[in-house]
């Protein structure tokens, strides 16, 4: 990767700080706080919406929006993933601290779904990241989500969301899989 | 109709149709067609072009560009269309005269890889990354077995979906 170190994960963290005497209180405090990237990589995240608001009110879980991955916990793959989003979500997955869990939408990250024969729509998700809670449905409504995301809290409070720990674990498996399909990682510069 | 009739006066027009009260098609010859353009969109008011589209006739070898323009005070559309050569595509740009044409010209050599010549940005990426292989829109790419191939097995071929868990795929790559 080169001069684009800042962008990825170059080497796994010396020290990961979780655990300890207040493990548990701090899994409940996480689980009853959950806050979403509100970035939306496929068709799926036209269901995020009514999730978010007032109709379904996730709110009333603890969980809202946020706009920069630092602040959040759970990033949602809504749907489909092209190797162009794959990069940014990646990125996006880096950027956030740990704990961070990872929900997939919809058919298309399990296996392909009804893109599986496209030339631009990854296969499986969980090549490339580790997925906690999956979320079947072609898109699932609203109620799906939100029973996916009761799931996740109670694996979030047994400490069993563990994702976050296998990627730093496995982060050179991970990084093949990825290569294999990005080539080319620089990011292009957005600076209009 | 009256602007197909003075078409067929003043250029090469291999074939016109009116398809429906506001959308006609004219089929022309490659050298015909930017005069052509240029006609319509100063003496006729088609001032808009709405898209540029490509055709694969494989089994013509040939690739056919649809320009498809638009009346906004008569309400009327109007596509043009030229077939190319399949095996050395190329083309003239037409960005100077419409400036939205760069990004469909940019479209068109990435997904068919039809060489716009005097386009300056048809070279970037825009949707494909990384691209390694033929154009993928074009009717002999096989986006089944490349997809195969680069994002691997949908599921096992047994036909019973069991999938490997990826624990299990750790450790096999760790053993490596």
């Amino acid at each position: 990767m080169g001069k684009d170190k800042n962008y990825f994960l170059n080497e796994k963290p010396e020290k990961m700080t979780y655990g300890g005497v207040f493990r548990k209180i701090n899994d409940w405090a996480r689980a009853r706080s959950l806050w979403v990237v509100a970035y939306g990589t496929g068709c799926g995240s036209i269901e995020l919406r009514p999730t978010f608001t007032s109709r379904f009110d996730a709110e009333r879980l603890g969980m809202r929006m946020v706009g920069t991955p630092r602040q959040a916990d759970v990033l949602i793959i809504s749907g489909y993933l092209t190797v162009k989003t794959l990069k940014r979500v990646i990125r996006v997955y880096e950027q956030m601290q740990s704990p961070k869990y990872v929900v997939a939408l919809g058919a298309c990250p399990i296996n392909g779904g009804m893109y599986y024969d496209s030339y631009n729509a990854i296969n499986r998700l969980d090549l490339y990241l580790p997925v906690d809670v999956w979320i079947t449905g072609c898109m699932p409504r609203p109620e799906a989500i939100l029973a996916g995301f009761k799931r996740l809290q109670g694996l979030i409070d047994s400490g069993k969301a563990d994702g976050w720990k296998k990627y730093i674990e496995n982060l050179d498996w991970y990084r093949e899989n990825q290569r294999k399909i990005i080539k080319n990682w620089r990011m292009p510069n957005y600076n209009w | 109709m009256e602007i197909l009739d003075k078409l067929k006066e003043k250029f090469e027009i291999l074939q016109s149709q009116e398809k429906r009260k506001d959308l006609a098609l004219v089929g022309t010859t490659e050298k015909d067609l930017i005069p052509l353009l240029v006609y319509l969109k100063e003496y006729e008011g088609y001032k808009t072009l709405v898209m540029i589209s490509c055709v694969d006739w494989i089994e013509e070898g040939k690739f056919e560009l649809v320009y498809n323009l638009w009346n906004p005070s008569k309400k009327h559309n109007i596509l043009v269309k030229t077939k190319i050569d399949r095996e050395a595509p190329k083309f003239q740009t037409i960005y100077k005269i419409w400036p939205q044409a760069e990004a469909y010209e940019r479209e068109i050599h990435e997904m068919f890889g039809v060489d716009f010549e005097g386009n300056p940005t048809q070279h970037e990426e825009l949707i494909l990354e990384d691209w390694d292989d033929i154009p993928p829109m074009r009717r002999d790419f096989d986006t089944l077995k490349y997809s195969m191939e680069k994002f691997g097995e949908r599921e096992p071929k047994s036909g019973i979906i069991i999938r490997k868990q990826i624990s299990e795929q750790y450790d096999e790559w760790r053993r490596k």
